[in-house]
């Protein structure tokens, strides 16, 4: 039964297939414009940036590697992002030597050096995190995860946080405003001066919301379908096209100089 | 055949309803630990960070009530810690962050099981272990005096006396993370519980 | 004969309820009892019915949500499609039925609203090329080409509605089940959707509407099925339905099947608020409680470092008196501001100019939010407390909240949780709660959307009693029926 009627919408969708296909060109053209990276390439540059952590690899290889990283950010038109990571990550670098030219005669630069050295040494895993977070769409994001076969039960919540996050921001600014003409806490330190009444009056309407709106959701999805399929498919496709090939070597590359400089 | 059909569906419906919540309640979740990070940046500073997890364990107790008492399952809270690990690693915390946040989380999830998702002391003390879960993103703080040593070394400057200070330095403040992390996931779910009687059971969201 | 009949209409139904009886798992009450109705292929039908009539349990029953995913026991047959409700798998159900509910803001499932025309699509295993195919297919169809690749929180409630019920026929459905869809929409939005649905009419698909607002597609509508208490009340042809005394649909609770009458009066309103604004001059009412002159409300983006922009959105404000005892109402078209200004005077955000006074005195935003009360769409991120008592308590003595609650009918809910309350009652303990603070003014965000014709008039009734007490009252509203019979004075927004 349910087969025929799937025939059919097919049959009927066939019809138009010259709207779909200027559609589906303008959606590539759209892609090529950007030039996405696969996102599996991201989260290789993420794992790739933890093990040069774990590593304590040289400076020199440290820089390249948050230049590199930093790369997804330009492309994606994230420069602002991106350049602000890198200025700071050169304000690291230069308190670092500074430190180190004159550690001998101020013990107590111990702390601003072990800081710096510190921060620095997570900077190519932030870099990395923000360009896989920042620049990469929700949907892309579910369509790699269904092509690395992570289950349901990973998919579904990430798809739903995604989703959320606009809608507790939201309730966020909702609450405050009849917090502040109910008279508590009008503005943000007066939030301090009782926290834990603050707090109650915040996350508890905060968490009703998301039961009624997980409810909601629920039926939502369910008449669409949602979890009924074996092998969901995904309206976008993620390709590893050349260009992502060479940024795997690329990072295959650093792991291999980075072991060289440890 | 037909009854088979609606046996398929009621598991089927719990699989989907369940998730959709679980994913609702870490969204909150995420958000309480990013606040946390933020105010440990910011106003504690980077060696502030070792308070990350004691401070999101003061601040998640509802949350963690509210979502263990609407499914009463295994699985969703193990599902929050692992999805919580996954954002934390792409948004560019350490990668261990995803083992830790898997494996506290599901012995939290059976050690509520063990209490049927209604036994007061067992939500406690999963709380506390599902607080452990965010101890990932600060394990590279361990790695930091290391990697400053490495580089004083490769300048040529003697590390002994680093070495020395924080050989002593690393106990203590390991020490000092796991006890706040006790302390505050106590507080932390002992708030969550009472929000649990005060507002959820009286208001009968609890399904 | 007549009998035999009935059977082969059954037959050919799309939708078919034969003796069904429903009841809410952990309710006392029957939502439904021993319904017969059914809907025939290609037609457009009307639930029509007041709030907890068993409407929405219908559709419920339509789409498959009810009696496994939506808990409860039923008695009889529920039958869509071929379908059998509680013997069919919901994925069966997906690709037959779609369902578009009443929030716009709770049913899409992605963040990205192209994503959301997918979703259905990803789930029934329809490969990408073909989902990108039957995207642009709908965006052509119902013209939504501006809603593609948009963040879903952004768009406004008419356009996410019109998502949802893009979204609900990516999967060609035969059936389109809508569940009091334009409870929260304002005019456009509601022409908008008629339009969408009127495509879908001529194209052979079956729509069946929860709702009790029956102006907006009347013209669309070949047959009515009414609803009262959970039984069936009757079913009427368009035009017999359209014959029928307005009092009987009232009795119903059933809005106007014509609001011509209403919007006329509305416009008349507005006329003779503006001429009288002309005419006055000098306080003939008295100082007004809250005035503005010159007022331009909008917001700046934050630019990264914090230095502020140029304002993002702006509207210029008319100089405008609100006096102790009326009610004011604000209308227009969303997006003319309404909600900007009304969180401008009442102390939440920062006017771009001009100046706002408080019993004729000129009033800092912190002054404003203490003279202002609110009550909001969403009223249940008002409601702090964990008793109806308790929230007033906050702010006053027991002997004086009492009054108050019993004022509003909420004494015998006094222990309960503001959260286990109805709307209605939600609503009236938030206006509870500024009567209590003693505010001078009080803001109301569409009371109405989604109520029916008693409900409404109740929520009037109260704005009088309210004004009566010496309260400036400010309603926004796009509902033209409590504008036209419960508003002194209408300002239009646009």
């Amino acid at each position: 039964m349910t087969q025929t009627v799937e025939r059919a919408a097919v049959e009927r969708a066939g019809t138009t297939s010259t709207v779909a296909r200027t559609f589906v060109q303008r959606d590539v053209a759209v892609g090529d414009a950007r030039v996405a990276i696969d996102p599996r390439v991201k989260l290789a540059g993420v794992a790739v940036a933890n093990v040069l952590m774990i590593m304590h690899v040289a400076p020199v290889v440290q820089m390249v590697a948050v230049a590199l990283l930093s790369v997804p950010l330009f492309v994606a038109g994230k420069a602002r992002a991106a350049v602000r990571m890198l200025a700071c990550y050169a304000l690291l670098c230069a308190a670092q030597w500074l430190v180190q030219m004159h550690v001998d005669a101020l013990p107590w630069l111990h702390i601003v050096g072990l800081t710096a050295n510190g921060v620095a040494m997570m900077m190519p895993c932030l870099v990395a995190g923000a360009a896989a977070f920042t620049t990469t769409r929700a949907g892309d994001l579910v369509c790699a995860m269904r092509r690395m076969h992570v289950p349901d039960a990973v998919v579904i919540p990430v798809v739903v946080i995604m989703r959320f996050f606009p809608t507790i921001r939201r309730d966020y600014r909702m609450i405050r405003h009849s917090m502040r003409l109910r008279g508590h806490a009008g503005n943000g330190l007066a939030l301090l001066r009782r926290p834990v009444r603050s707090f109650e009056c915040i996350i508890v309407p905060l968490l009703m919301n998301a039961t009624t709106v997980a409810n909601d959701l629920t039926l939502a999805a369910l008449t669409k379908g949602l979890g009924t399929c074996a092998r969901p498919t995904s309206m976008r496709t993620v390709r590893m096209r050349a260009s992502d090939w060479a940024a795997l070597a690329v990072l295959a590359a650093l792991v291999c100089v980075g072991a060289a400089f440890a | 055949m037909t009854q088979q059909m609606t046996t398929a569906t009621r598991s089927n419906r719990f699989a989907v309803a369940d998730l959709i919540t679980t994913g609702v309640f870490t969204a909150i979740y995420f958000v309480i630990v990013a606040v946390a990070a933020l105010f440990c940046n910011v106003v504690l500073t980077v060696a502030g960070n070792i308070f990350l997890p004691a401070i999101a364990a003061l601040l998640a107790g509802p949350v963690y009530m509210l979502l263990a008492a609407r499914v009463r399952t295994f699985g969703p809270i193990t599902v929050m810690g692992v999805v919580l690990g996954l954002f934390l690693v792409c948004s560019g915390h350490f990668a261990l962050s995803l083992v830790t946040s898997a494996v506290f989380p599901c012995l939290a999830d059976l050690i509520a099981k063990a209490g049927a998702y209604r036994n007061t002391a067992a939500m406690l003390a999963s709380y506390v272990v599902f607080s452990f879960g965010c101890l990932g993103p600060i394990l590279p703080l361990w790695m930091m005096k290391d990697a400053y040593v490495a580089s004083l070394e490769r300048k040529g400057k003697d590390a002994a006396y680093i070495d020395l200070v924080f050989s002593h330095v690393n106990g203590a403040m390991f020490g000092v993370t796991i006890a706040a992390v006790v302390v505050c996931a106590l507080i932390g779910g002992a708030f969550g519980l009472r929000m649990m009687t005060r507002h959820f059971e009286k208001a009968g969201v609890l399904g | 004969m007549t009998e035999e009949r009935g059977e082969r209409v059954a037959d050919a139904a799309m939708c078919a309820l034969r003796g069904c009886t429903f009841e809410y798992a952990g309710a006392a009450v029957r939502a439904l009892r021993d319904v017969d109705a059914h809907v025939r292929r290609g037609e457009f039908v009307v639930l029509a019915g007041r709030s907890g009539c068993g409407k929405t349990t219908v559709t419920r029953l339509l789409n498959g949500l009810a009696p496994v995913h939506v808990a409860g026991a039923l008695e009889g047959e529920a039958r869509t499609a071929g379908l059998v409700a509680g013997r069919a798998d919901i994925g069966a159900y997906a690709r037959v039925v779609g369902s578009v509910f009443q929030n716009p803001k709770t049913q899409y499932f992605q963040a990205c609203s192209t994503d959301e025309l997918a979703f259905a699509c990803e789930n029934a295993g329809v490969t990408g090329d073909e989902i990108r195919a039957r995207i642009a297919r709908a965006a052509r169809r119902f013209g939504i080409e501006d809603l593609l690749d948009r963040t879903i929180a952004e768009l406004s409630g008419g356009q996410q509605q019109r998502l949802a019920v893009a979204a609900a026929t990516m999967l060609d459905p035969d059936v389109l089940v809508l569940d009091e869809p334009t409870s929260n929409l304002d005019a456009d939005a509601m022409r908008a959707l008629h339009d969408m649905l009127a495509a879908l009419k001529r194209d052979g698909v079956t729509v069946v509407v929860a709702e009790h607002r029956l102006a907006w597609c009347a013209d669309l509508v070949d047959r009515y099925i009414v609803l009262d208490d959970g039984a069936c009340v009757g079913g009427y042809d368009a035009q017999t339905f359209r014959a029928l005394p307005a009092q009987r649909l009232r009795q119903w609770g059933l809005r106007a099947l014509d609001v011509g009458g209403a919007s006329a009066q509305v416009r008349r309103k507005i006329e003779e608020t503006r001429a009288r604004r002309m005419a006055a001059t000098g306080d003939a009412d008295g100082t007004p409680v809250l005035s503005v002159r010159g007022l331009r409300v909008g917001y700046r983006a934050r630019s990264l470092f914090g230095w502020k922009r140029t304002p993002t959105f702006a509207r210029e404000i008319p100089d405008l008196d609100f006096h102790a005892g009326r009610i004011v109402g604000l209308v227009g078209r969303n997006g003319a501001g309404k909600s900007t200004f009304a969180r401008t005077i009442c102390g939440l955000q920062r006017a771009l100019g001009g100046t706002i006074a408080v019993d004729g005195r000129t009033a800092t935003r912190d002054e404003l939010s203490r003279a202002a009360g609110m009550v909001m769409q969403d009223v249940h991120y008002q409601l702090f407390s964990d008793s109806v008592r308790g929230e007033l308590m906050l702010d006053g003595g027991r002997a004086r909240c009492d009054a108050i609650l019993g004022d509003l009918g909420l004494l015998d809910n006094a222990d309960r949780h503001p959260m286990s309350l109805s709307g209605g009652e939600r609503q009236r303990l938030a206006i509870g709660t500024a009567l209590i603070a003693n505010k001078r003014f009080i803001v109301l965000d569409e009371p109405t959307s989604g109520l029916d014709h008693g409900n409404m008039m109740r929520v009037g009734a109260l704005l009088r009693a309210l004004a009566d007490r010496g309260v400036a009252v400010i309603v926004i509203t796009h509902d033209d029926e409590l504008a036209a019979q419960w508003c002194d004075e209408l300002v239009e927004f646009t």
